[in-house]
């Protein structure tokens, strides 16, 4: 694919310079130059808690004491977004996959309806979901109703006979508000698959179930990587949602980054705690890639 | 679709087609980096003027914590001082307040409104940092209003700073319909029948505070170590899960939605809340309860001096303090104010006679503020909450 | 062969209803809160939290814009959406067009430092924003907000548009030129039209993108600023009126109109 296109891409000696240089000179002015700020910051150490001073001292050990105190947020968050991520695959696949093959004339009428409801505020739809789920609210209330209370009890899902501050109320939010990132990168994939290949693939295996696992799925997994990427991240750094739908048992590391560097003003250890979790992301989706075998990232 | 050119002559200039690009590339850029740096360096609305002393403008902006007002006060003031009377309600965390504006607090210049009320102790916190400016008492003679028990206060001993907008009580809030009884005492907030359905407030002062009284410490004297037993039963609920959330003001809605039984709360909040909820009720713990005010303050930098003294002089008055406290429900702190309430429409009576706006003397003797505390004590217990609610 | 379909087909036609299942309730999984929205935007709150069902009113539809910090909040935030798209759709576009048309060095580069700040948590990205404007000593306002907002939505503009332009036949365009046609006339006439879905596309998506924003948000307004979901986190904490319920609902209804207006726009053209 590289080199089709390396045939029709003119060299344009100064002109594609030219182009990309207002962009990549915001990015580098306010992404990169904070980054390197903000790594500074992280081996700072502020020594009033009221001063807005930082003093530069190479002080690793906010890393380490960041990691030490915070290590049950840390993998709470990983646990929660990566359970988001496998739910978003699981719901968002099929409605991808029916658009894809299925939608015919309605295809972008129903794409567009996966992306309506994000145009209202990502905070209206999370306070939605906290009435919706509330104790004396119409989720508990038919759940109760169908008597399947106790078995959510049982399983865990809720606690003590209600849906709010429990995990799974923080991870279905999660997985609500980050869905239309894992469906459109799959409908794009899927999409781009000539349906002569399902066909013929269908043919072959005799068997529409080995037509998809040998044929379309493999194919697909460039959208699946792409949207476990844009659902997984957001996620992990995610606060909102523990918030206002669990309770301090369900806090995520994001809410450890919010309260340090917004109510306490630690800039130093919020800093610390930004570099540890974008290492942490960083390292898995190296190994994710690995393991899925895509390399091609875009 | 599009249709190809199909007149073949090149009649323009020779310009290649790369240079084009080119030129238009940069063009672009220019115009969308040019006014976003205009934009930039031009000072759109608020924030960075320079401070100055207070006179000529007849400008004035008060920042309050919402619901903190009735509905007329405003206008009125603004009618009566012909000032041009800006005042807004997004102030609603004290700390949040205090990170996004310190900065601008520590270089003195003004962080857009002239008038904060923040708590007590965020007060105190502000004028040991040097961060407010000194009150023109001789431009506020209703200031002799103030009532004696807050007059010179722990927080400001030279009572030159601040000037309080309202006080409150903290004690336990409660809707009795998913409680099914009266709670009396924090012994009720750590109940496991309660498991789950139980509310503590973020303020940890009052939290604590309460824990202490509970547990027979004394929170005006409290210190790292005589609060532990308290903070160690707060981390152990919280960790059962008896505790379900911490809470700014947002107490409320789960209060009302039964999402909490039972919760930390304030009394002002409840005499509103109470209005629309007849279940909902609040209760003095018999251990004891919290004390605290909401206090207006100068931040430094703070432009429009003379106005912020004739705002206050115009809430120091009887009359108007009435007719605040009488919507927000809170305890005022402007002498004879309960008399005028008496005076009053048969509702103004009820509240007169209210022991949420007006706690008898054996209730008072039971209320307690929390200590001072140096940056050290404090940064300990901030420390030590902050893991606590999992942040 | 046709024997061994039939139990085969009969799974297959299981398995296809399955998966429709699943998808249909994947629908109506995404529009619960939706229908939660609406539904309280007709209600009628007994006290200031718009959150226990107490009458149906329509009242709350009277006057949704009426004056009030919610109402300027939401300007705000259509304004800094407006001006935040904009500029990041032409720095994105550019990025976009310079990596699909030409070849040059450090074109994986480009692509990595693209990648980077989809790959980076927002409250990475903003407390390192605002711990630059901390350390430059310049104030946060609703210029940095802007700046923030265009950092995010560049990337995913340039993204979009190249993914979009990247599989053009542009032998028409070298068709063009071969005629004769001078520069600005093949841009415009062949070059433009055929990248104008895609560069409004992305435009959309970050104009939504920035209406929406919160975290990069909290860290970079300025103490006063407030966006729309910025001053519902705020407001949330002692009120919740219908009215946000009721704004939510108007963007949601315009957005389905914009986006049945397009589809049929698009059905005509072709």
């Amino acid at each position: 694919m590289a080199g089709e296109e390396d045939q029709t891409r003119r060299s344009g000696g100064a002109v594609p310079y030219a182009l990309l240089s207002p962009g990549m000179l915001w990015l580098i002015l306010f992404f990169l130059v904070p980054l390197g700020t903000l790594f500074k910051t992280s081996l700072s150490t502020k020594p009033s808690r009221f001063i807005p001073e930082l003093s530069f001292s190479w002080r690793i050990a906010n890393y380490t004491d960041a990691l030490d105190k915070y290590s049950e947020q840390f993998i709470r968050s990983f646990v929660y977004a990566g359970a988001a991520t496998l739910l978003c695959i699981a719901i968002g696949y099929p409605v991808a996959y029916v658009i894809a093959t299925r939608g015919g004339r309605f295809k972008n009428v129903l794409l567009g309806l996966v992306v309506v409801p994000f145009f209202t505020s990502f905070l209206i739809r999370t306070l939605a979901w906290q009435n919706v789920l509330s104790d004396n609210g119409p989720a508990v209330g038919l759940l109760d109703h169908l008597h399947l209370m106790g078995l959510l009890d049982a399983l865990g899902v809720a606690v003590d006979g209600r849906l709010l501050a429990t995990h799974a109320a923080v991870i279905g939010g999660l997985t609500y508000n980050f869905l239309p990132f894992m469906i459109l990168p799959i409908y794009v994939s899927l999409e781009k698959i000539d349906l002569r290949l399902t066909e013929a693939a269908k043919d072959l295996y005799n068997n529409g179930w080995q037509a998809f696992r040998r044929v379309v799925l493999p194919l697909s997994m460039p959208g699946v990587f792409a949207g476990s990427l844009l659902t997984f991240i957001p996620a992990a750094g995610d606060f909102i949602n523990a918030q206002f739908l669990g309770s301090p048992r369900n806090s995520m590391i994001g809410s450890v980054v919010q309260n340090r560097f917004l109510e306490q003003g630690d800039t130093p250890t919020a800093a610390a705690l930004s570099f540890i979790l974008m290492a942490i992301i960083t390292a898995g989706t190296l190994i994710y890639a690995k393991v899925l075998g895509t390399d091609d990232l875009i | 679709m599009t249709t190809t050119e199909s007149t073949p002559t090149n009649s323009g200039p020779a310009l290649t087609r790369r240079a084009l690009l080119g030129r238009m590339g940069v063009l672009a850029g220019a115009t969308a980096i040019g006014p976003a740096l205009l934009a930039a360096c031009g000072s759109d609305d608020d924030s960075v003027d320079s401070g100055g002393g207070g006179g000529s403008s007849k400008a004035l902006w008060f920042e309050n914590w919402p619901a903190y007002i009735d509905e007329e006060t405003v206008a009125l003031f603004a009618k009566e001082s012909g000032l041009d009377f800006n005042y807004t309600e997004g102030f609603n965390d004290n700390a949040a307040w205090f990170a996004k504006n310190q900065r601008l607090l520590a270089d003195k210049k003004s962080v857009g409104p002239d008038i904060v009320a923040p708590t007590y102790w965020m007060v105190a916190r502000l004028i040991n940092l040097g961060w407010v400016q000194e009150l023109p008492l001789d431009a506020i003679p209703n200031a002799a209003n103030l009532v004696p028990s807050l007059q010179k206060p722990g927080w400001d001993p030279t009572g030159a700073f601040s000037l309080p907008w309202q006080s409150g009580m903290t004690g336990i809030a409660y809707n009795r319909s998913v409680t099914g009884r009266d709670l009396t005492s924090m012994a009720d907030i750590f109940d496991p029948e309660l498991k789950g359905k139980i509310g503590m407030l973020t303020e940890w002062r009052d939290t604590v505070g309460l824990t202490m009284l509970l547990l027979g410490a004394d929170p005006s004297t409290a210190t790292l170590a005589s609060a532990g037993p308290a903070l160690d039963k707060i981390e152990e609920a919280a960790k059962s899960g008896q505790i379900r959330q911490f809470t700014g003001n947002d107490y409320m809605d789960d209060l009302a939605s039964g999402n909490f039984a039972a919760c930390v709360g304030w009394s002002g909040d409840i005499s509103q809340l109470a209005l629309d909820n007849p279940d909902v009720r609040f209760a003095i713990p018999e251990e004891g309860g919290m004390q605290w005010s909401d206090t207006m303050i100068l931040p430094a930098g703070a432009e429009n001096v003379d106005n912020a003294a004739t705002w206050m002089n115009y809430v120091y008055d009887p009359e108007n303090a009435a007719r605040i406290t009488a919507y927000v429900g809170y305890n005022p702190p402007v002498v004879g104010v309960q008399e005028i309430l008496a005076a009053g429409s048969d509702e103004e009576k009820a509240l007169a006679e209210s022991p949420l706006l007006f706690p008898d003397e054996a209730t008072l003797a039971r209320l307690h503020v929390f200590a001072s505390l140096d940056e050290d004590a404090e940064s300990g217990f901030e420390e030590r909450f902050a893991t606590i609610i999992g942040a | 062969m046709g024997r061994e379909r039939a139990p085969e087909a009969a799974l297959g036609r299981l398995g296809r209803w399955s998966l429709t299942s699943v998808a249909v309730a994947g629908f109506v999984f995404l529009f619960i809160p939706i229908a939660g929205i609406i539904a309280f935007s007709f209600n009628d709150p007994a006290g200031k939290f718009n959150i226990v069902w107490s009458g149906f009113t329509l009242d709350n539809w009277r006057d949704p814009f009426k004056p009030g910090p919610l109402t300027d909040a939401m300007f705000l935030s259509l304004r800094v959406a407006a001006i935040a798209s904009a500029v990041a759709t032409i720095l994105g576009s550019l990025i976009a067009i310079a990596l699909v048309r030409y070849r040059f060095r450090g074109g994986t580069l480009i692509n990595l430092m693209l990648v980077l700040p989809l790959t980076t948590p927002e409250i990475v990205m903003g407390s390192s924003l605002a711990t630059l404007f901390f350390d430059v000593g310049v104030d946060k306002s609703i210029q940095t907000v802007i700046i923030a907002h265009v950092l995010f939505c560049t990337s995913f503009v340039a993204l979009t548009v190249k993914a979009r332009i990247r599989g053009f036949d542009w032998s028409l365009e070298d068709a063009a030129m071969d005629l004769g046609a001078p520069p600005w006339r093949t841009f415009s006439r062949i070059t433009l039209p055929l990248i104008t879905p895609g560069i409004l596309a992305a435009a959309l998506l970050s104009f939504a993108l920035s209406i929406d924003d919160f975290i990069i948000t909290l860290f970079n307004a300025g103490p006063t600023d407030e966006t729309f979901p910025l001053r519902i986190y705020s407001a949330s904490k002692v009120e919740l009126p219908a009215q946000i319920d009721v704004l939510a609902a108007i963007i949601l209804l315009a957005s389905v109109a914009i986006l049945l207006v397009g589809t049929m726009f698009r059905r005509r053209q072709t």
